[in-house]
Formats: structure tokens, C-alpha cells, sequence
């Protein structure tokens, strides 16, 4: 591994090619309060739970999670397999949230590439075109919404990370692949 | 002590339907400075795994003249700041569309938002209540729009008998 995965390049995705993403995340309470709050928003159905009494004839019993916050988890968990190389995130053509989340909730996500063909501001990355769905452990689906992402060219920014990570690595490297310690091999 | 909720029943008052003529233009209130805190705490606390956002050194060597905030952060703030005087008291979430981001923002830019009304129908499955859309723009510090997007929320009606 390096900087970023080697095969993460806009070269890398064709249309069609699908990912079940690693990790998961578990919403917490302070994931809804703090980044609601952080981001200026004023629901208080996403921080105050006494008010749910009083919400559409107490019809939810907790909180709903700020969909915002909802649409940066599910394209966050997607980001390392997807966009570890964007340059810029262009747009989300559509977002919708069949199902609420509450705190306490699991999600993971996948994804499906749908175009990669669109035609870049420039010409050193190219425009990915994604869905992601998240869904709940039992299934259910609660985000699903179309990504485009710029992302960068193998060329000529693989060679850049390379160079980069050889002068951040280079000393260390050197250091540890010199000492009679190291894991695997036996001192002298 | 008795709920709050949503009743209005004290402080700023939520707009109803009735005040959703379409074309009404809203000039949202507050605007957010994005401090490098924000963005770090949110790119961190999303899983957002791209290095540009938390890297300053890569994203130096990516071209870019500072780390560039997510753009789902300003969308989330650009949002926020809409929502007292659009969905306050409106339904859960229904869906947002057409989120476009026009140029990249940075730390120490300032948001600012504001929206107009673009659509508004009576709800066919709620009665007393009505589903509003607006289409908002972001802007910065110069004015320059950043983000724009359009959503709908469900909305209460004063008058539920009217049908129109």
C-alpha cells in the first residue's frame, strides 16, 4: 500500500462493476446531535427527543437521523473503494431516503458504477458516475442516491504519489530495512 | 414542563404552507465560516477516505491551493441553514435533487443560502399538511455559488380545508 490504493486511479472503474464495501458504522447518538448542530441545522427532531411526542402524532419514538449526515456516512463508507483519488465531488443528480435511521442503526454500503464516460473539465482525471445504495442489517434499504466524483488519471499522478511517498517513507524505510531486529529475519 | 415540539407555541414561529407562494425568494439567515475544525471533524466522523480533505501535504501535491472542504459538508451547512425558515416544521426528510457543486470551497470561506419557492401541491395522503419544493443556491464570501440543489419537504397547513 501506498499513499492511496494503486488501483483506485480513474482507469480502474468500467461501468457495471459493483462493490460491497468492508466496513459498516453503527449510528451513534452523537452523530446526528453533534453534526446537526455542527452544521447549523436547526430540526430539532435530529436533538431533542422530547419533541418526537409532539412530531406527526408521535408516530417516530426517537430522534431521526439529519439526512445529511445520512448521505456523508453511505458515500463516506463507499469513498476508500470509490473516491480515495477525487479531486472534487461534482454532484448528487438524485438522493432519496426510503426508510428513516435512528440511533443505533447499522448501515453498510455498496456500489455500481453507471457511467464513466462523461466528458471531464480537464484532461488529467475523468468523471466517475456511481450509485450507492445503504442499507440496514435486515435489509432495508435507506439511502440511495447517484454520485459524480473527479477523479484522478493513472497518468500522470500515479508517478506523483510515488515520488511523494518515497520522500515522506524514503528515511524510514532505509532505517527499519537496516536493523537487526526487523520481523522475519534473523540478526547476524 | 410539557413538550415543545413543534408546536410554535413559543419563540419564532415556523412558516406554513400558506407562506410558500411560489417564487418567494428566501434570504437565509446567519451564514458559517468553515474553520479547518469543521472540516477535519466531519471528513473524519463520515469515513470520508480521501486524503485531499485531510492531507494538506497531498493536497498540495494534488495541485489544489489548500485542502478542499467535503462537499458534503457544504451541503450539510448550506442545508442547515435553510431549515428554520423552509422545514422547521415539516415532515421527515423526502429527498433532494440536482445537488451540483459549482466550485470548491476552503477553509476560512463563509456560506451563505438562499432559496425559492418552486412548487407547492396539497398533500394527496396527509391531510392538513402540503409538500412544498424550493430550489437553493450556496454562495460564498464573493457571492460565487458554490453548491445548488432542489428538495421537497412536507409542510403543515394552516387552513387544512383548502384545497389548493
Amino acid at each position: 500500500m501506498s499513499l492511496t490504493g494503486s488501483d483506485r486511479f480513474f482507469e480502474d472503474y468500467a461501468r457495471g462493476d459493483t462493490f460491497e464495501h468492508r466496513r459498516g458504522h453503527t449510528v451513534a447518538a452523537a452523530d446526528n446531535q453533534m453534526l446537526s448542530l455542527l452544521t447549523m441545522n436547526t430540526a430539532q427532531t435530529h436533538f431533542n427527543a422530547d419533541s418526537m411526542t409532539g412530531y406527526l402524532g408521535g408516530q417516530f419514538a426517537a430522534p431521526l437521523l439529519n439526512a445529511c449526515v445520512a448521505l456523508a456516512l453511505a458515500a463516506g463508507l463507499t469513498s476508500e473503494d470509490m473516491t480515495e483519488n477525487a479531486l472534487a465531488d461534482l454532484g448528487y443528480p438524485s438522493f432519496r431516503m426510503p426508510a428513516p435511521l435512528f440511533v443505533g442503526d447499522t448501515i453498510y454500503a455498496a456500489s455500481e458504477v453507471l457511467s464513466t464516460d462523461e466528458p471531464p473539465a480537464r484532461d488529467d482525471a475523468g468523471v466517475l458516475r456511481y450509485r450507492i445504495t445503504a442499507r440496514k442489517t435486515d435489509g432495508t434499504l435507506v439511502v440511495d442516491t447517484e454520485r459524480r466524483a473527479l477523479i484522478k488519471r493513472r497518468v500522470p499522478w500515479q508517478s506523483r504519489h510515488e515520488e511523494l511517498a518515497a520522500r515522506v517513507h524514503g528515511t524510514a524505510v532505509r532505517l527499519l530495512d537496516n536493523a537487526p531486529d526487523r520481523t522475519g529475519k534473523e540478526s547476524p | 414542563m410539557t413538550a415543545q415540539g413543534d408546536q410554535g407555541s413559543r419563540g419564532v414561529a415556523p412558516n406554513d404552507y400558506e407562506d410558500f407562494p411560489p417564487g418567494r425568494i428566501f434570504r437565509h439567515h446567519w451564514g458559517r465560516t468553515i474553520t479547518g475544525a469543521d472540516a477535519i471533524l466531519f471528513s473524519t466522523q463520515t469515513h470520508q477516505a480521501q486524503p485531499a480533505q485531510f492531507n494538506a501535504h497531498y493536497a498540495a501535491m494534488s495541485g489544489l491551493p489548500g485542502r478542499p472542504v467535503s462537499e458534503l459538508l457544504t451541503f450539510s451547512v448550506v442545508l442547515g441553514l435553510t431549515v428554520e425558515d423552509l422545514s422547521e416544521s415539516g415532515g421527515p426528510f423526502l429527498g433532494a435533487d440536482d445537488i451540483t457543486f459549482t466550485r470548491p470551497v476552503f477553509e476560512g470561506d463563509t456560506l451563505y443560502a438562499t432559496s425559492v419557492v418552486s412548487e407547492r401541491r396539497p398533500s394527496g395522503s396527509r391531510r392538513g399538511w402540503g409538500v412544498v419544493r424550493w430550489r437553493t443556491i450556496g454562495t460564498n464570501q464573493r457571492g460565487e455559488p458554490v453548491l445548488s440543489y432542489s428538495r421537497a419537504s412536507l409542510v403543515r397547513r394552516r387552513d387544512p380545508e383548502e384545497t389548493s
